[in-house]
């Protein structure tokens, strides 16, 4: 088998691609009996007395580089950050290496390494390493950055994407799809002369303040493959179903359009400014007000709860109930 | 004297069977005992050999009206008991094989008497029935058919009526659902709150709210309508509101043949489909005097009919004056209909104003079934009360294995195959509704129960690797240990199709709206040679790009976009100048959106490829601004097809063809083409509407016609939704005839969705030579 485009875009191909060539090939897995690379959280953790050390690494590419609300170096920051975040860990650094392209011009890079420092900025995080390395112009397209975040959170306070309780409520810190279809919409062309842009941001201000307002059970930041994805993967690894309310779950109206005309939809692609998170039903409102609080919670909201059924369903107001898949890489037409 | 031991399978169980059996021994003096073991019904004789011959010709001659014989097995008893009498004895549960439960009747003709006899004691009983009609799958739980087995456990029988359901000479003996005014199911009367108005006499009352313009959801035998005026457009279209549903036409329930010939057209035969013991909703064509609301059928050229069926809706319209009443399923749209009592209360609220309602539980919700004649030939739309679970005899066909097939994914039945009968399940619909979805696993275990299936050896599905059946599938072949057999969507169908035709090897052109193909695009438009084995693609229409997916189903304009931009003599500047001067509105979010979708082409984001015939038809039905958005399956073509009733058929459209990896394809860009050529010469839209269609039947037919010659096969089938149009259907055989070769239809089976399982349960269990 060759690999495709569509074993890097989440769904069940990738799912296949890293349960079959990536972790069948690693011997050692965890250390300390932490969480390691099989239980594919968003992290590991390393246990160190009554606290562990959070450990996650992220690579990545971006078409464009540039686009409104943010850039690859925001998103390089960001993605490990919210990583570690989703673990319930506070994020003190991160490790930063950089393949450029033989001829790209240093302002860009110039751009990026200000905006990925002002992304650390906002959260306190440092950039604690790094490496550069310089490829021939045609064995690389701009630029791939990886980035590795380290954190350190109480043995206690650990928060998995896979220990949801049935009547858990589910919250969304804001609006879904705004980074995938503005990206989309920007290599389309497709003009709006609205504010449509990237939501990419750290989360960890937001997980601060709502971990500290109650108790939540679960968490995942929604990025490849996007809403549907991140709460499928923690049904299903939490073993339980999830009931949302379509009306509730809040999207811009932007987004709406463009996912209208592309025929995409804004629940399957990705956020980098997200999390999704299930707490428990009476801290629901509690936490809700915390995160509201924070300037990326402005719009968020209680979509749904936890179910013993072991689908993810979506209630909309006429329609009735439906199903929300995995979504895979190129799905084919099955509307008669 | 001689002994002899009859075993009968088939139809043989709540039928009257037994006491058929009972009344032509006792005549011949033949002594002996009869009974049911569930599966086959058991019958030893004692008496004169001649007398024991006459019997056996009276079984096969004389038998009960609804009852089926397969098969008659007679063996020689020696040093048998002897019998003094000819006895029916209790019913055996422990057997094997396969059974066969009856499907759903019409009230027959001495019941339908009885109710409206002011002096019989079943006096208007709603619930009347006996051995000759009434409910039975919708009302069974388990086998063998015993009243305890049934929801009619829940009534006790009282004196009256216990004597008659022990009399082997009565017409009501072991008539399971026979009941009383006295013993059997009350109706109650609902106001939208839940308040049970208390009415003495619920059915009057119900006739008056209905003829006051109210909305009423009824509870019949295997589902619930919801019931209203034809007339009254204010009321039509309060119904429409409440459900959301913009267009999809309404089947109405008329009382007779001669009220509904005052609004349609009805042939011999529609005639007596209407009148059939399965009473199904027969499609017909609107006549001149048509007179009800336009939005009951809007834009269409027909109208979906039936007679009632149950004497509850016969004492409906014998208390009304009303010429028909829509009756349509009470339903969230795609959503099971609904069956329980607290359902119809409860989640019909803002739907009906009322609901009538009765204490009788539904085990197996079974929706209408529909049936259109096409050039005098009867098609199954939807098959289902009235013929389920009447099973297909596969005569061997197949492996002796327990097989079940889940089916495609809208228009959803079931098959399971169990000693080389194929019983296909009721209607089960949209199965990505997570209730649908609910409602198939349901209905296969009540099916596993009345067929006494406890396992299976291979586990059928769709290739589409998202349907929500294929996961099914794929679960329920773990589940038990079964091989998962997948079989190509359009394979299925010419299987289907073969079988009913008792062939193998045949060229079928299968054209409906969507099919996962073995490429991994989007089927609908194919020449395969199929035979139960294996099939070939020799043929297809045009692959075109589908630009947003799905979203091009539901906004027809889109393919024509993208059709219109594969023609090589329109350059994309033109398509673009003739879609924002003449089909903008068409796009929601106008102009921007007409120039995203050629972006899409090019990067391909989200762009499919389909060689789907419905795409076309819609295609055609919107350039003709015919329809724009798509609210029901097939609406955009059944529209086009109405659309071009009127026409002469005085124009032709040029047809061409390209040689596609070693395939032979229509050119539809070249149709869409030509539409827009007639448009801009003046053509009349009715004419356009029937050449566009005459064009892709007399491809499709071309292609198969050269494919059946280079592979000398005789048989040329026609498949998939697209042949419940008239007009293609018409054109197509004519076509296949012309060029000396024999043309295949579905007889009874759905040329549809509804005989996928039926054709993959085939294909799975073939037995290879
Ligand atoms: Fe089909
Ligand atoms: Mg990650
Ligand atoms: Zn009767
Ligand atoms: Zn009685």
């Amino acid at each position: 088998m060759k690999i495709g485009m569509n074993h890097g875009a989440g769904g069940e191909v990738m799912e296949n691609l890293i349960k079959d060539t990536i972790l069948g090939n690693v011997t050692k897995k965890a250390v300390n009996d932490g969480i390691g690379l099989d239980s594919l959280d968003d992290g590991a953790t390393i246990p160190i007395g009554n606290q562990q050390i959070v450990i996650t690494t992220d690579g990545h590419t971006v078409n464009p580089l540039f686009f409104p609300g943010g850039d690859i170096g925001r998103i390089a920051a960001a993605g490990t950050i919210n990583d570690v975040s989703m673990m319930g860990a506070k994020p003190l650094a991160i490790t930063n290496s950089m393949i450029i392209q033989e001829g790209f011009p240093e302002e860009s890079l110039d751009t990026i390494m200000k905006s990925m420092d002002a992304c650390c900025q906002e959260v306190d995080v440092a950039i604690v390493a790094g490496d550069t390395k310089v490829m021939e112009s045609d064995k690389l397209d701009g630029i791939v950055i990886s980035t590795t975040g380290l954190g350190i959170v109480d043995t206690d306070k650990v928060i998995r994407d896979s220990t949801l309780e049935i009547g858990d409520k589910i919250i969304i810190t804001g609006t879904v799809g705004d980074h995938g279809l503005s990206l989309m919409s920007l290599r389309e062309g497709i003009n709006f002369e609205s504010t449509l842009q990237s939501d990419v941001a750290p989360m960890w201000g937001i997980v601060e303040k709502a971990t500290a307002a109650g108790e939540i059970h679960a968490m995942k930041d929604p990025t490849r493959g996007g809403f549907a994805n991140a709460i499928n993967e923690m049904a299903d690894k939490s073993g339980v179903g999830v009931l949302l309310q379509d009306d509730s779950i809040p999207i811009r109206d932007e987004v709406r359009g463009v996912s209208d005309m592309l025929g995409i939809d804004p629940y399957e692609v990705a956020n980098e400014g997200k999390v999704v998170m299930g707490v428990k039903a009476s801290d629901a409102e509690d936490i809700l007000k915390a995160i509201k609080k924070d300037k990326y919670g402005k719009n968020a909201a209680i979509i749904g709860e936890v179910t013993d059924d072991n689908h993810v369903l979506v209630e909309t107001p006429v329609g009735g109930v439906r199903i929300m898949e995995t979504p895979i890489a190129d799905p084919v037409p099955r509307v008669c | 004297m001689e002994s002899t031991k009859i075993l009968v399978q088939g139809i043989v169980q709540g039928v009257g069977f037994r006491p058929f059996v009972y009344r032509v021994a006792t005549e011949l003096k033949l002594k002996g005992y009869v009974r049911n073991l569930g599966n086959v019904v058991e019958i030893v004789l004692q008496g004169e050999k001649k007398n024991i011959e006459q019997f056996l010709y009276d079984l096969e001659n004389k038998k009960p009206p609804i009852s089926k014989i397969n098969s008659i097995k007679t063996q020689c008893l020696k040093n048998n008991d002897k019998y003094d009498e000819f006895k029916i004895y209790e019913s055996l549960d422990n057997f094997s094989g396969a059974s066969v439960i009856p499907p759903d009747l019409a009230i027959c003709d001495n019941c339908l008497k009885e109710i409206r006899d002011p002096n019989n004691r079943r006096y208007h009983h709603p619930f009347n029935a006996c051995t000759d009609c009434g409910p039975r799958f919708t009302v069974i739980e388990n086998l063998p058919y015993d009243r305890d087995k049934t929801t009619m456990d829940d009534f006790p029988l009282c004196d009256k009526c216990e004597k008659e359901y022990k009399d082997p000479l009565n017409r009501r003996y072991h008539a399971e659902a026979m009941c009383c005014p006295d013993c059997g199911p009350k109706l109650s009367l609902f106001d939208k709150d839940d308040n049970d108005l208390n009415s003495k006499h619920p059915l009057h009352d119900t006739v008056k709210l209905l003829d006051e313009g109210n909305i009423l959801s009824i509870k019949g035998i295997g589902g619930t309508h919801l019931v209203c005026k034809v007339t009254d457009e204010d009321v039509v279209n309060r119904l429409r509101k409440r459900l959301g549903r913009k267009s999809q036409p309404f089947a109405v329930m008329s009382p007779d043949i001669e009220t509904s010939l005052t609004f349609t057209e009805i042939s011999q035969k529609e005639k007596i489909t209407l009148k059939s013991k399965e009473r199904p909703i027969v499609v017909l064509k609107k006549s001149k005097d048509y007179y009800f609301a336009d939005s009951v059928a809007p834009n269409l050229h027909t109208i979906g009919v039936m007679l009632p069926y149950s004497p509850l809706h016969n004492l409906l319209f014998d208390f009304s004056d009303e010429p028909a009443y829509i009756m349509t399923s009470a339903n969230v749209p795609g959503e099971p209909m609904m069956i329980s009592n607290e359902e119809i209360l409860g989640n019909l609220k803002g739907i009906s104003d009322y609901s009538l309602i009765h204490n009788r539980r539904i085990v197996n919700r079974c929706d209408d079934s529909v049936v259109r004649y096409r050039n005098d030939f009867l098609s199954f739309i939807r098959r289902s009360r009235g013929y389920t679970p009447e099973p297909y005899d596969l005569k061997g066909k197949v492996l002796n294995k327990n097989v079940l097939a889940l089916g495609p994914e809208l228009d959803v039945t079931f098959t399971i195959v169990k000693n080389n009968l194929a019983y296909v399940s009721q209607h089960i619909g949209n199965t990505n509704k997570y209730k649908t979805y609910l409602f198939l696993q349901d209905a296969i275990k009540n099916m596993m129960n009345i067929t006494k299936t406890n396992d299976f050896d291979i586990i059928a599905c769709d290739m589409h690797p998202q349907f929500f059946t294929t996961k099914l599938a794929k679960e329920l072949s773990e589940k038990y240990n079964a091989e998962l057999v997948q079989v190509q969507h359009h394979h299925a169908h010419g299987v289907a199709l073969a079988n009913d035709n008792d062939i193998d090897e045949m060229i079928v052109i299968a054209s409906d709206g969507v099919g996962y193909g073995s490429d991994g695009t989007a089927w609908g438009g194919e020449i395969l040679y199929t035979d139960i084995e294996s099939f070939e693609r020799l043929g297809s229409l045009m692959p075109q790009k589908m630009p947003g997916g799905d979203l091009c189903a539901k906004y027809p304009v889109r393919m024509l976009a993208s059709i219109l931009d594969s023609c090589e003599s329109f350059s994309r500047d033109e398509v673009i100048k003739l879609l924002k001067e003449s089909y903008v509105d068409y796009f929601p979010h106008g102009d921007m959106e007409i120039e995203t979708l050629f972006k899409q082409l090019d990067s391909n984001l989200n762009v499919g490829i389909t060689s789907s015939t419905g795409r076309v038809l819609d295609s055609i039905s919107t350039a003709l601004n015919i329809c724009g958005e798509r609210n029901f399956e097939g609406e955009a073509a059944m529209k086009l097809e109405s659309a071009a009733i009127p026409a002469k058929g005085e124009y032709n459209i040029p047809l061409r063809f390209k040689k596609l990896n070693k395939r032979i394809v229509l050119d539809t860009g070249n149709i869409l083409k030509n539409v827009i050529d007639l448009i801009k010469d003046g053509v009349e839209k009715s004419e356009i509407a029937y050449a566009g269609q005459v064009a892709v039947s007399e491809g499709l037919s071309k292609i198969a016609v050269d494919a059946a010659s280079e592979k000398g096969v005789k048989y040329i089938g026609a498949t998939g939704g697209t042949f419940y149009n008239e007009l293609i259907s018409l054109t197509t055989k004519n076509y296949i005839e012309k060029s000396g070769f024999e043309f295949i239809q579905h007889k009874n089976s759905c040329a549809g969705d509804g005989s996928v399982s039926l054709g993959q349960a085939i294909v799975a269990a073939y037995k290879k030579k």
